[in-house]
């Protein structure tokens, strides 16, 4: 035995310690919490279990690894895993960086993977790409005091931009970000308020629809003002709407939760006052810089990359176009809510089940692609909110956190949907243990491997389920002068590039929403309504409870069977870059080769080289392109020189461009 | 008849001489080694060849005076270099022979200008006649059409290094030879200019590999004589596994034999990783300005499977281009002396060449 281990005082201050932290995320009595229930039966979920990683980090001084705390683990266990790697026994994978606030908060930082596809996917990088990537929604309001609530409404946006240094995020044309100090002309951004209160019901009527028209199609640019674009409609009868509008490049969905409940949090009461942060996203952003020189994250890159020639393509999802040739400007929706009981009843028996509410739902959208695809096996990319858990307070700060996870799926016939679901949900937890590489770059290297410049993962799965729990306390319904907030009356609008099908499973008070959003333009409606019942019809087999132990009808087929001809999403044709090997032919191509050179840091000898295979990210193609634009006068846009991404074909682009402005 | 002696005949390089000269039908051949043996048994391995064998040893002086006597021209295959430097090529001049080294470095030929032989007036000494130094800084010459801007010289693979040569690779360091890092740039060396580069494709490479800068004094000369604005010479390896064999025993110092077994492991390890083979890339970019066209080559590339046979090629060339009278008396690197478009020319058509490419 060890001093520490034997003496009594600290044997019981850890477990009470433990016990007071599972006591307050799960809002339990801590001495009433049983030693050998799973955290996952007591309500715990994935997301909270990473908040638990971070509390314990802070009160006990003790570093669990990412892949330690499942959402299976019982205190005893947990406290059993705290005393080891107390000791320092055991091969903790710890985060080995430490966060640390920066000197000047106003310095710029760089982009984070999945801003930095965000960023380029402006730059109309992508195809499925949009001007703005930006979530918007609107709001019906009633009891709203329409003399008190536009100024409401500016002093919480005030105080809340005051708090939250991300809502004064400004992103540079070269792809950094940075905050502006609050004293700075426009860092604040202010509402927008329409007074419709006089207005007759037609006048009020159009109104409404050009105010979403305008916002669904033009979301707020960090590049050139706030990323955040907040509207009060003043109506009549003490009625209102507020609509908001947040750019991805800067909130991610966490964020946009957050910032509802702090703005009416704010708006409710003049004097409320947010607990001070002890960090912001710029911190954040740069230790995870440190990270990357680390030996853990050099693991975990070898762990993704040993797996990537194995891994399987996206769901066969047969298309009408193919996603190059289509330009949309919003994308579709399906949208339905699971009420309060069932939504309860699911999640009980989940816990039941031992799953997790998000595996059981990424196992149920697994089941459905398969069917609408014709085999079993994909890779689906799930949208992760989930931050490392590098500060206690970082759950709390507004930022652009997110990142995506590539996820294969493998779906086993005969097997019951409880056994599906707990495979899904290893594999899952088995993925996100390594998450220093994000997907983002996993799919770069994929991408590389397959030479392929057409997407890896337009098939995403998002779920905040949990969520609201992990806040800590309930959306606020009511914001004092505002009113009430009507959430049955609530409509929204994503938009995200390199997506062709996303679902989104979020909590809505006590009531589940599902939700598809997809290029239209791309799939056969009565395909997609079938998928999207078939998905309700499978979920509500699950909530009431049949649906658990049947055995799931899945096609017989594994990967997805090759040539029919037809196309479909895992299959889509590379545009034939097919230059011919050989030095520069001339001195644009040599110039290109040596911007090249310069912004790589790796020697470019051949005209047929790719950009990407040379390590080049999207992010240095803009910077790349924006070069060449400056010294030759054009250069194409990313999404042409994806084409063709070799030193002949950029100067072959380039050289188009050039005759197509002489004539 | 003309005699051609060549020393270390029954090593890798001198049985390739040995083959080319045979082939070449240049003369009569003194085939000379420490093993009379291995000697007979190289002359019997080429029965067309009118060769004798010869025991000989480099570091008894009247021994290798005998064998030199009566030859037109020596060759040697023999090393270390840089134990050898100057000294078979003044007792061949002072036997009356041109002499050709198919190592030996600026080094040598410095020892050997530094007190001049009276026979250098009529009689030429041609070091460097291998692939590098050699081929690496005459090949070149080839792509300077025109004024150059940058010229880059990547020269390596996966290639056996023997015990010999791997002494040679631990002591061949220091301003004699070349400044890693370094780049040639507006007339000068510039240290410390460059970076080693980590795991990159490169055309004629197989895969990834790295390549450290280190600019020789051989390329260092061709950027000066060809009046290049930049020149980055790089030796490329297939893994990290020579560079750091050398380092650490660099790092470690002591004699080098101590470290001998590393690289050599090293060097099999690279074997090991990709087969053998060994890349000249030399690629070129013209002054601004210049005209482009097919007469104006941009990039040439040679790849061999053998980099040490293939030196035993160059010396057998330049054995020939002597005996012409091709080249004029006095102490010469190879680079500076063979016409580069014969030479290419011929290697296009050995057998032990895989890839000649000059576009």
């Amino acid at each position: 035995m060890t001093p520490s281990s034997s003496s009594p005082d600290v044997t019981d201050s850890i477990e009470a310690e433990l016990s007071r932290i599972w006591g307050e995320l799960l809002d339990l009595d801590p001495a009433g919490i049983p030693p050998d229930t799973g955290f996952l039966r007591l309500g715990g979920d994935s997301v909270l279990a990473v908040r638990m990683s971070a509390m314990v980090r802070k009160r006990l001084a003790v570093e669990l690894a990412l892949s330690d705390v499942t959402v299976e683990i019982t205190l005893d266990h947990l406290a059993d895993l705290v005393r080891r790697r107390a000791s320092g026994e055991g091969a903790a994978r710890a985060l080995p960086v430490e966060i640390e606030r920066r000197p000047d908060p106003s310095a710029s930082f760089p982009l984070m993977p999945l801003q930095q596809g965000y960023f380029v996917g402006q730059h109309d990088g992508w195809e499925l790409s949009y001007d703005s990537a930006h979530f918007y929604g609107d709001v019906g309001l009633v009891g709203v005091d329409g003399d008190e609530a536009a100024d409401a409404l500016e002093d919480a946006l005030t105080r809340l931009a005051l708090h939250q240094p991300m809502l004064r995020a400004r992103i540079t044309p070269e792809g950094e970000q940075y905050v502006l100090p609050p004293d700075s002309p426009g860092a604040i951004p202010r509402p927008r308020v329409y007074d419709l209160r006089e207005a007759a019901p037609d006048e009020v009527e159009a109104h409404l629809r050009a105010v979403r028209n305008e916002m669904r199609t033009t979301g707020p640019n960090p590049l050139d003002g706030p990323g955040l674009d907040i509207r009060l409609s003043l109506l009549p009868g003490d009625r209102g709407r507020l609509h908001t509008a947040m750019s991805l490049l800067t909130l991610d969905g966490w964020s946009a939760t957050l910032l509802n409940r702090e703005l009416l949090t704010l708006a409710a009461d003049w004097n409320a006052v947010l607990a001070p942060l002890g960090v912001d996203f710029g911190d954040y952003v740069t230790s995870l810089g440190r990270l990357r020189d680390t030996e853990a994250y050099a693991a975990d890159r070898d762990w993704w990359w040993e797996r990537l020639d194995g891994a399987p393509a996206p769901p066969a999802l047969p298309l009408h176009t193919d996603p190059r040739d289509v330009r949309p400007t919003t994308m579709g929706t399906r949208e339905d809510r699971l009420a309060a009981e069932r939504w309860t009843a699911l999640r009980e028996r989940c816990a039941a089940h031992g799953v997790t509410p998000s595996a059981a739902m990424v196992t149920a959208f697994g089941v459905v692609l398969a069917r609408w695809a014709g085999h079993r096996r994909m890779l689906l990319n799930s949208l992760q909110l989930n931050r490392l858990p590098l500060h206690p307070d970082i759950h709390r700060v507004i930022g652009a956190f997110a990142t995506t996870m590539l996820l294969p799926v493998e779906l086993e016939r005969g097997r019951t949907f409880t056994e599906l679901a707990g495979d899904v949900q290893r594999t899952f937890t088995e993925h996100a243990a390594h998450n220093l590489v994000s997907g983002v770059e996993v799919s770069r290297e994929l991408a590389r491997r397959r030479g392929t410049t057409r997407p890896i993962g337009p098939v995403v799965f998002q779920s905040t389920l949990g969520m609201d729990a992990a806040m800590g306390e309930r959306q606020a319904e009511s914001a004092g002068p505002l009113g009430e907030l009507v959430f049955d009356d609530f409509h929204h609008q994503l938009r995200t590039p390199q997506v062709a099908l996303e679902v989104r499973f979020y909590e809505v008070r006590e009531e589940m929403a599902i939700v598809f959003s997809l290029v239209e333009e791309l799939f056969d409606a009565d395909q997609v309504d079938a998928a999207f019942t078939d998905l309700l019809t499978l979920i509500g087999s699950l909530a009431d409870g049949p649906g658990w132990d049947r055995v799931v009808e899945l096609p017989a087929v594994g990967d997805p069977e090759g040539a029919t001809g037809d196309l479909s999403l895992d299959r889509l044709p590379e545009r034939g870059a097919d230059q011919q090997e050989g030095p520069p032919a001339d001195e644009l191509e040599q110039r290109i080769c040596e911007l090249w050179e310069e912004i790589l840091g790796v020697p470019v000898l051949d005209r047929a080289t790719g950009f990407f295979s040379l390590g080049g990210d999207s992010l240095l193609a803009v910077r790349a392109l924006a070069r060449i634009a400056k010294e030759v006068g054009t250069a194409p846009s990313v999404r042409e020189f994806l084409d063709a991404p070799t030193v002949a074909g950029l100067a072959a682009a380039v050289r188009a461009r050039l005759e197509g402005s002489r004539r | 008849m003309t005699v051609i002696g060549v020393l270390g005949g029954s090593g890798t390089v001198g049985r390739v001489v040995v083959d080319r000269l045979t082939e070449y039908g240049l003369g009569r051949l003194r085939v000379g080694g420490r093993d009379l043996d291995r000697a007979a048994a190289v002359c019997r391995a080429f029965p067309q060849a009118t060769a004798e064998p010869m025991r000989v040893d480099l570091h008894d002086p009247q021994n290798l005076r005998e064998f030199c006597t009566g030859c037109d021209v020596v060759v040697n295959c023999a090393g270390p270099s840089y134990q050898v430097l100057d000294a078979v090529a003044r007792v061949a001049l002072a036997a009356g022979a041109h002499y050709v080294d198919a190592a030996g470095d600026l080094a040598a030929i410095d020892a050997l200008e530094s007190a001049p032989p009276p026979e250098l007036d009529e009689r030429a000494a041609v070091f460097s006649a291998g692939l590098m130094p050699g081929l690496s800084g005459l090949l070149p010459r080839l792509l300077a059409t025109g004024p150059l801007a940058r010229l880059d010289v990547y020269v390596g693979g996966a290639a056996r290094i023997g015990e010999l040569s791997a002494v040679d690779a631990l002591l061949t360091r220091g301003p004699q030879f070349g400044t890693a890092l370094a780049v040639w740039r507006d007339g000068r060396i510039v240290p410390g200019a460059l970076a080693p580069l980590r795991a990159v494709t490169l055309p004629g490479f197989r895969g990834r590999v790295h390549a450290w800068p280190f600019l020789s004094v051989e390329t260092a000369r061709l950027a000066a004589d060809l009046g290049v604005g930049e020149l980055r010479n790089y030796t490329v390896y297939v893994t990290e596994a020579i560079p750091r064999a050398l380092a650490a025993a660099w790092a470690d110092g002591g004699p080098a034999e101590r470290h001998v077994p590393a690289v050599v492991a090293a060097a099999d390890a690279d074997i090991a990783a990709t087969g053998p083979y060994y890349t000249l890339l030399f690629q070129a970019v013209p002054a601004p300005g210049q005209p482009a066209g097919p007469d104006r080559p941009r990039r040439l590339l040679l790849q061999t499977p053998d980099s040490y046979a293939l030196s035993g090629v160059v010396a057998a060339i330049t054995v020939g281009e002597l005996l012409e009278g091709r080249i004029k008396p006095g102490a010469r690197a190879a680079a500076e002396c063979l016409d580069a478009a014969d030479v290419f020319a011929r290697l296009t058509g050995d057998p032990l060449v895989t890839a000649a490419e000059l576009h």
